[in-house]
């Protein structure tokens, strides 16, 4: 497996406020990599600063080993969708998907007005006059079509109605099986996108609080119920990141499970159930007051 | 996860230099309706209405009968048109050549291409405009819209060359402007009028002070009707100059 990205000691200051904070992290070509965090965590910075568009107050990125600013060997092969994307006033989205194929040499034309009537986009209306929902359509067909290989989309889904993210990830997950590429999906929606990602890169704060495989980071939690004592016991030597209460009954959210845990909590009548990705993240992000405090800005 | 092929690694060879531009070009054009037609639709509207108002004056003066040629400002209008595209195109195209991979150098190099193609083609318009205004006395009824009536008298050259000089300058005005916004967003605007009004005034008021007006005159008396319009060719370059230094280093979050 070859590292796409990789960041070390990465720091963005704006005037006062540090939005990346000394952040080492590295990227696998060819995976979806979901990047996580509550609004102003420093998603966006950091996909600003990968994509060459922020400059590095310290530290370094590296996209296909080269610093992505102002290199056109590696910025040709991004594709970088945000949420705020601003497009000229005079433009209808078939002016969009027009200019796109000169971005991106493996445009996929047919696919694009596929997706748009899947999306219900009016191509010839003015972009100004679009609904947020459509708005956001525009920008997720272009980051579909585009078949970047480095593919990055920033909460691209505001104003879409459920079935139209559902529409979204499903078609996103069928065409990265299609046409590999590396994705990077940066949302507060995690339960949403859970089963598409591959590795989750959870930052608060300006800091990378978690940098793990989803699949490890699933089966070495779950949530333990039962009577308070016999739950206490079978916890005891495991890391607790959350303890919910209620009378004598306790659940508590645990990580570095291990089978014979399982087993014993099983054997003493305990109930032994998954924990979401959301919620992991959720306990681990503003839940353990031994890891990091939870600073709101 | 089991065995998996290795992809084969990224080209790390760019795509060459005048695609990479021409990407931008076609982006800046994607619409042609904002620089191409609706700019050459207001001015046919404009001539319509200038021809209607000159027959009716001409109608009611003895044939025999002469008008004073005066300068028509209905052409002016497309340079300040072009203006405003300048300041649109570059401020509301940057952040989505960006965000699609392009390099501030080339987006730059595609929007100077894309200024160069519109002076050329609208100086190249006006002057097949000036010769069919001549050719037909005036529309008909001499009316002098594309040109002046010293433009009448001078070569051909020299009308194309003012245009393609105020085009330019325009351009550069334009796009210098609106780099400035991206960077530095309404603060930025704040500081780059107050000072063009300073530096405006500053220098009025120095020629004054130094009763220099008359040589200031002079200057231009002896530099000619084209000569003197290519000192404008500095401010262009200095304008065009501006605007990539000032891009080369503007983000998105103006930071």
């Amino acid at each position: 497996m070859t590292t796409i990205v990789e960041a070390r000691g990465l720091t963005k200051r704006y005037r006062g406020i540090t939005a990346v904070d000394h952040v080492d992290f590295q990227i696998t070509r060819n995976t979806i990599t979901g990047l996580l965090g509550r609004n102003g965590a420093g998603k966006t910075t950091l996909m600003h600063l990968l994509t060459g568009q922020e400059f590095a107050t310290s530290g370094t990125i590296t996209v296909a080993g080269e610093s992505p600013v102002e290199n056109p060997r590696v910025l040709q092969h991004t594709c970088f969708i945000k949420e705020s994307q601003r497009y000229p006033d005079d433009f209808k989205p078939k002016h969009v998907f027009a200019a796109a194929p000169g971005f991106f040499p493996n445009w996929d034309a047919d696919f694009a007005h596929e997706l748009a009537k899947e999306f219900r986009l009016p191509i010839d209306r003015r972009i100004k006059k679009l609904s947020r929902g459509q708005l956001s359509s525009v920008g997720i067909i272009v980051g579909l079509a585009a078949r970047a290989p480095i593919t990055i989309f920033d909460e691209p889904y505001l104003g879409l109605d459920a079935i139209a993210r559902q529409n979204f990830y499903d078609r996103l997950l069928a065409d990265y099986a299609a046409h590999p590429r590396t994705v990077i999906l940066s949302t507060h929606l995690i339960d949403e996108v859970a089963d598409l990602l591959e590795h989750a890169l959870v930052i608060d704060d300006g800091r990378i609080l978690i940098d793990s495989p989803v699949d490890a980071l699933r089966a070495h939690a779950a949530t333990i119920a039962g009577p308070a004592e016999a739950v206490e016991r079978v916890v005891a030597s495991l890391d607790v990141i959350h303890r919910e209460r209620l009378g004598g009954f306790v659940s508590a959210t645990v990580a570095g499970l291990t089978e014979q845990v399982t087993r014993d909590a099983r054997a003493a009548g305990l109930e032994v159930g998954p924990v979401s990705l959301q919620q992991l993240i959720i306990r681990q992000t503003g839940g353990s007051p031994t890891d990091h405090e939870e600073v709101t800005r | 996860m089991t065995t998996m092929t290795e992809a084969a690694p990224l080209s790390t060879t760019p795509r060459p230099l005048t695609r990479r531009i021409g990407t931008i070009v076609r982006l800046l054009f994607a619409n042609p309706w904002t620089a191409i037609y609706t700019p050459l639709m207001i001015l046919g509207v404009i001539l319509l209405m200038n021809i209607a108002i000159w027959s009716i004056v001409r109608a009611s003066i003895p044939p025999e009968g002469d008008m004073d040629s005066s300068i028509n400002g209905g052409v002016s209008f497309l340079f300040i048109y072009m203006l405003v595209v300048a300041v649109q195109s570059m401020n509301q195209a940057f952040p989505l050549a960006l965000g699609y991979g392009s390099t501030r150098r080339d987006f730059v190099a595609g929007f100077g291409v894309f200024a160069l193609i519109l002076s050329l083609g609208y100086s190249l318009f006006l002057l097949a405009a000036w010769s069919v205004e001549r050719a037909t006395g005036g529309w008909g009824v001499g009316l002098t819209f594309f040109g002046t009536y010293e433009l009448w008298q001078a070569q051909w050259w020299e009308g194309f060359a003012l245009s393609l000089l105020a085009f330019l300058l325009f351009f550069a005005i334009g796009a210098a402007t609106a780099a400035v916004y991206v960077r530095w967003k309404a603060g930025g605007m704040y500081v780059f009028w107050g000072g063009l009004v300073f530096v405006g005034i500053g220098g009025a008021a120095l020629a004054t002070w130094l009763d220099a007006w008359p040589q200031v005159g002079a200057f231009f008396a002896w530099a000619g009707l084209v000569g003197g319009a290519a000192w404008s060719l500095i401010v262009t370059a200095l304008c065009a100059m501006a605007a990539w230094l000032i891009l080369r280093r503007a983000t998105p979050s103006g930071g």
